[in-house]
């Protein structure tokens, strides 16, 4: 198959599996199977496409929607790794849904698989977009098919939660991304992503400043405070919903497009000549310290989990801001390290509530013993997200300081490092205090299925916890393959 | 009906066909001097609201049908728009009079039907539509009753 | 493909296609009062806006080829005779308003036929064809006392529409007395700004008044004054706010159907008639720069788009909600006419047809709803994504459309709109638009979550969706409004030209 024909294969493949699903609705181990079938086929699909990356980029225009307004993909490093971790965690995603939706036995099952696979193929669009234009259009495609993800519950709770998620990402894609994106293609000529940066040279400080500020808060997936609400009241989805959101493709699909918009759009060059970098990476470096703090008061679980996404995601933000080639790679591989390990933190939250019915953490003390695995999946992650090597968040948090340093910003040095002790006193008193409960803690409450978590939920997130340790030792070959797209500097 | 107003009733009588004819007249005179179908018509039409308002409007309902009245304006509408198409189906522009019947070069043979049929539908019209709306509100019957408001 | 379907059509009318446009569907509106049922009247309605729609695509091919169609009426050379002038700037609107009448035709039966007595029927579908006659006749006419008339012809049989909801809802009456009020002072208004104009140029003729306008001193009082009560009478017309107030309720209480149907079409052909004063008889050197309109229609237009989409968010009647949507929309298009370049022109007009296509999908998705559910509050509308999901999806894409979602045409329109605003310089008109849309957001995400996310008030177990007749031209509709979302070179190409003949003056004022 041509390298074009791939790329609209990957985007057809999501869209024919929502077909499928809908074919079979009525016999559920078929339409499961037509999830999976789908969510292997399509990481095939990318692994094909992105292993003929090497012959050069790959480009595909479909045709425009008006003058100027191009449907066009390109795939380019960046994207390639997004839409590698996206599709990939599909698969391990669509284990465990099977596995938790049935456990919980979840209403609306087949409208949940539907919007599912079009969320993937939101993602991979965002991950393959030519040209802004292209981008904003699968990520609104992204926003409205999350939307009955979040409201799936369907009772007051959960639409207050879609609610507030709805409005802000709307609002702020609406009110901010699409008049930056206008604004990009007026001063700018185009909206293709150029590298080096479209808008090198062509505008001045003031306007670059307003631009960027334009981004930075319109792309409200990247949950930038104090665009980050939407995020903690999201927690109202069940949880492959949240581990969509927080790992597959919604954030991320925000971070990446930060990154796209700083490395593609403005370039390193203007971006460190522009004044609101730093004001961005100072909001950035606010948001990753105040989230850690919110999140160790939080007793909620999946709270705790969402204002940790918050934080890890501004890691990636102030990457970009960095504006170097260290900082560009840290933040890049800070998208599939944080993936891996937030995943697993996710589906072990999900295993514990349906094994258990349990949200709260000071609820959990001991129950490590009956749930080993996923509690051993839990340490295992943590530390990945805390950064320890041999895990996989270490990589990239060794990047953002040395990106840090080369751009001479000390300070994002010591709020990574503090960062880090928050993490450890938020996340780590969880799977400890679970697996080794102080003497005289009363036994946790009972399972509320006799059987306790099903199989698929207790193996998704121990195979991706093995998952962060294997990309630790991967991250060498991704950064090789991303150095071009970072390259020029 | 009531025997009093018996001056007025006799005086409307009397009047009634000199205003039909006044009617008529102004609009044949339309052709050469002021008049037309517009004033023709609203004169047309008085000339039945009259004699509703002196002998009631169920006997001028009588002698004018509302369902007529109504008609007489689609007819007037059908006669004009129709003339136009006519002129258009002998091949001239829409309401070309000169296309409307054969002529020498030179005549005016199809100006003078034109303009006798348009007036003729315009007439037809404006009285149709005029009585039609004072049928309405002189034969309307409240809906609800005062004591209910 | 044009040219096939035209070349397929009898010579007769193609040679005479503007004319025939404006008076077939007359002729019919006469001849429905002697039909013998309102079923033959339908009939009739259909058959006279599907004739009139052809005659548009002649026009349009016709215009391409000429670039100017001019029909001399009776054979009476203008400026003297009443000309039919069609030009690239016209035959948009005539084929939006005859496109959007055969739609509207076909949907119109069912709920004409629950909503209305039976024994009006007939005489309904007649001031039917004789407002889409008026409607017609406004756009593609070249003489402003004629404008005059056709906008008469086209408001009068509306008001009369508007009060025969007065069947299913007593409030009817008031609002279409309301409108009767508002309406007859605005074309006053405009019947004395011709009047203004004919005394300073002493033609009535488009064409040759704008010629004779650019001989004229600029400051000459009787031009200004005729200028203001032209855009003050058309503004009522065009409910540029704050000459709106008789929309809201004229929307909301009229049959289902009329509302639908002046949605789409009534207010853009006053429109129409704004463009073509302001910009054609008017040159837009005088316009903008002489009297520098646009310090008028532009906060206005701002006002409109906040004021009206706030309201629109506290409403509980969805139809209410929808007319005070539509204000806001007006106000869009108002905008991009103000900024004065032919960018803001197309990206006006093509919000317009957008937004024409938009709203009438979603007032016959409501009109279906009424015929189904008999309810027109927000709450009526709970839960019905399920029972109604072919009905509720159409109405939800032409929602998204409204608030811009990529994708839609909605989305397109605001494109260019915003791109417009930016190339000229109006940050703060674009911060304007973004708000807007952020407003459509809350206001349309509220319906659609009570629709598809909330259960029903009271629970419908049967699952009723509209009838064929109405679900098909709204399809048909929410198609047009996707298929503009991906693919919208074409009508882009009609805007463009639209505005490209707006800017060929008939001459310049110094």
């Amino acid at each position: 198959m041509s390298p074009e024909a791939l790329i609209l294969t990957v985007l057809f493949i999501p869209l024919l599996t929502v077909m499928a699903i809908f074919v079979v609705k009525s016999i559920p181990d078929l339409r499961e199977a037509a999830t999976l079938m789908g969510a292997i086929s399509l990481f095939g699909a990318v692994i094909w496409l992105v292993a003929g990356l090497g012959n050069g980029p790959v480009e595909l225009v479909l045709g425009q929607a008006a003058p100027g307004l191009v449907f066009a993909f390109k795939l380019e490093p960046l994207g390639a790794l997004f839409a590698l971790v996206a599709s990939g965690l599909w698969i391990i995603n669509s284990f465990y849904s099977i596995g938790y939706m049935r456990g919980n036995r979840e209403r609306n099952q087949t409208r949940f698989y539907i919007c599912f696979a079009l969320a993937l193929f939101g993602a991979m669009g965002v991950a393959m977009a030519g040209n802004l234009f292209t981008l904003f259009v699968f990520y609104e495609v992204l926003t409205l098919s999350t939307y009955p993800l979040v409201a799936h519950k369907g009772d007051a709770n959960a639409q207050r939660g879609a609610q507030i998620y709805l409005m802000t990402l709307l609002g702020t894609s609406i009110g901010l991304f699409l008049v930056a994106v206008v604004w990009t293609s007026s001063l700018g000529g185009s909206l293709d992503f150029v590298p080096g940066g479209l808008l090198a040279g062509k505008i001045g400080p003031v306007e670059a400043s307003i631009l960027l500020l334009l981004f930075a808060f319109g792309i409200g997936k990247a949950a930038l405070m104090p665009f980050h609400f939407w995020l903690p009241n999201a927690m109202v989805a069940p949880t492959p919903v949240s581990a969509l959101l927080h790992a597959v493709a919604v954030v991320k699909a925000g971070v990446f497009a930060i990154l796209k918009v700083a490395i593609y759009i403005f370039g390193a060059d203007l971006l460190s000549t522009t004044p609101a970098t730093d004001w961005v990476l100072g909001v950035a470096c606010f948001t990753i310290i105040v989230s850690s703090l919110i999140a160790l008061t939080k007793d909620n679980l999946k709270a705790r989990l969402a204002y940790s996404t918050i934080g890890q995601l501004a890691y990636v933000t102030a990457g970009a801001m960095l504006a170097n080639e260290a900082g560009f790679l840290g933040g890049s591989m800070q998208i599939a390290a944080h993936a891996m390990g937030k995943i697993t933190l996710f589906m072990c939250a999900g295993a514990i509530y349906v094994a258990t019915g349990l949200t709260n953490i000071s609820d959990m003390r001991g129950l490590g013993k009956r749930m080993p695995w996923v509690f051993g999946a839990f340490f295992v992650a943590s530390l990945s997200i805390i950064g320890v090597p041999p895990l996989a968040g270490g990589w990239p948090k060794f990047q953002l300081l040395l990106g840090a340093f080369e751009g001479g910003h000390g300070y994002v040095a010591w709020v990574l490092l503090f960062s880090s002790l928050l993490n450890i006193a938020y996340l780590l008193p969880i799977p400890i205090l679970g697996l080794m409960p102080p003497k005289g803690t009363p036994d946790p409450a009972p399972y509320k299925r006799p059987e306790g978590a099903p199989r698929f939920v207790v193996m998704a997130p121990v195979v991706t916890a093995a998952g962060t340790l294997v990309l630790f030792f991967l991250m060498g070959q991704i950064a090789d393959f991303l150095a071009p797209a970072m390259g020029g500097i | 009906m009531t025997s009093h107003h018996v001056i007025l009733r006799v005086v409307s009588k009397l009047l009634m066909p000199v205003i039909v004819v006044y009617a008529f007249y102004v609009q044949f005179h339309g052709d050469y001097g002021p008049g037309g179908g517009f004033q023709a018509g609203v004169i047309l039409a008085v000339s039945v609201i009259l004699y509703a308002l002196v002998f009631g409007v169920p006997e001028a309902l009588r002698a004018v049908p509302a369902r007529f009245a109504a008609s007489l304006a689609a007819i007037g509408l059908l006669l004009y728009a129709g003339v136009g198409v006519w002129a258009m189906l002998n091949g001239g522009a829409y309401l070309d009079y000169d296309f409307l019947v054969e002529d020498v070069p030179g005549g005016h043979k199809g100006q003078h039907l034109g303009i006798l049929l348009i007036e003729l539908g315009v007439l037809c019209t404006v009285s149709g539509s005029m009585l039609t709306i004072f049928y309405a509100f002189a034969g309307r019957v409240t809906e609800i009753r005062d004591e209910d408001w | 493909m044009l040219e096939t379907i035209v070349s397929a059509l009898p010579d007769l009318m193609v040679a005479n296609a503007a004319p025939l446009l404006v008076v077939v569907p007359l002729i019919l509106a006469g001849i429905c009062v002697f039909t013998p049922n309102g079923r033959t009247a339908w009939g009739l309605t259909i058959l006279g806006s599907v004739s009139s729609f052809l005659c548009a695509l002649i026009l349009l091919l016709q215009v391409g080829t000429y670039g100017v169609v001019s029909y001399h009426l009776g054979g009476f050379a203008p400026p003297l005779g009443i000309e039919f002038r069609v030009d690239g700037l016209n035959v948009l609107f005539l084929l939006l308003v005859t496109g959007m009448g055969v739609l509207a035709a076909v949907f119109s039966w069912p709920t004409v036929a629950a909503e209305i007595r039976v024994e009006k029927h007939r005489l309904f579908y007649a001031a039917h064809l004789i407002c889409f006659t008026g409607l017609a006749g406004v756009a593609i006419t070249g003489d402003a006392f004629n404008l005059f008339v056709f906008l008469e012809i086209s408001s009068i049989s509306t008001y009369v529409l508007v009060a025969l909801g007065g069947t299913r809802d007593r409030r009817a009456l008031p609002a279409a007395f309301n409108y009767l009020i508002m309406g007859t002072i605005g074309a006053t208004f405009f019947v004395i700004g011709v009047g203004f104009l004919y005394a300073a140029t002493g033609t009535l003729n488009m064409v040759d008044m704008a010629e004779r306008l650019a001989v004229i001193d600029a400051g000459n009082r009787a031009v200004v004054a005729g200028f203001a009560f032209i855009m003050v009478g058309l503004g009522v017309k065009a409910a540029i706010w704050p000459l709106h107030q008789w929309l809201p309720n004229a929307y909301a209480y009229a049959p289902s159907f009329v509302t639908m149907f002046l949605s789409a079409t009534a207010t853009k052909v006053a429109i129409y008639a704004v463009v073509r004063f302001g910009f054609t008889v008017f040159a837009p050197e005088y316009t903008f720069e002489t009297l520098n309109i646009t310090y008028v229609f532009g906060p206005l237009a701002m006002i409109a788009m906040l004021v009206c989409s706030f309201q629109a968010v506290f409403q509980t009647d969805m139809r209410r909600m929808l007319a005070y949507s539509s204000v806001a929309q007006v106000g869009y298009m108002l905008l991009g006419i103000a900024i004065g370049t032919s960018a803001g022109l197309s990206a006006g007009l093509f919000h317009l047809v957008n937004h024409g296509l938009m709203k009438g999908a979603l007032f016959m998705a409501v009109a279906g709803v009424v015929l189904t559910y008999q309810g027109t509050r927000i709450s009526d509308f709970a839960g019905l994504g399920r029972a109604a999901p072919l009905t509720m999806t159409a109405f939800a894409i032409a929602g998204l459309s409204l608030i811009g979602m990529p994708l839609t045409a909605g989305f397109q329109s605001k494109w260019y709109l915003l791109q417009a605003m930016l190339d000229g310089g109006w940050g703060l008109a674009a911060v304007v638009v973004v708000a807007s849309s952020f407003l459509a957001v809350i206001y349309m995400g509220r319906v659609l979550q009570a629709v598809f996310f909330q259960a029903p008030v009271n629970p419908r177990k049967i699952r009723r969706e509209a009838p064929a007749l109405l679900l098909i031209p709204l399809w048909g509709l929410t198609l047009a409004t996707l298929y503009i979302g991906v693919q919208a070179d074409w009508v882009i190409d009609l805007v463009q030209a639209a505005a490209q003949a707006s800017f060929v003056p008939g001459g310049g004022i110094r």
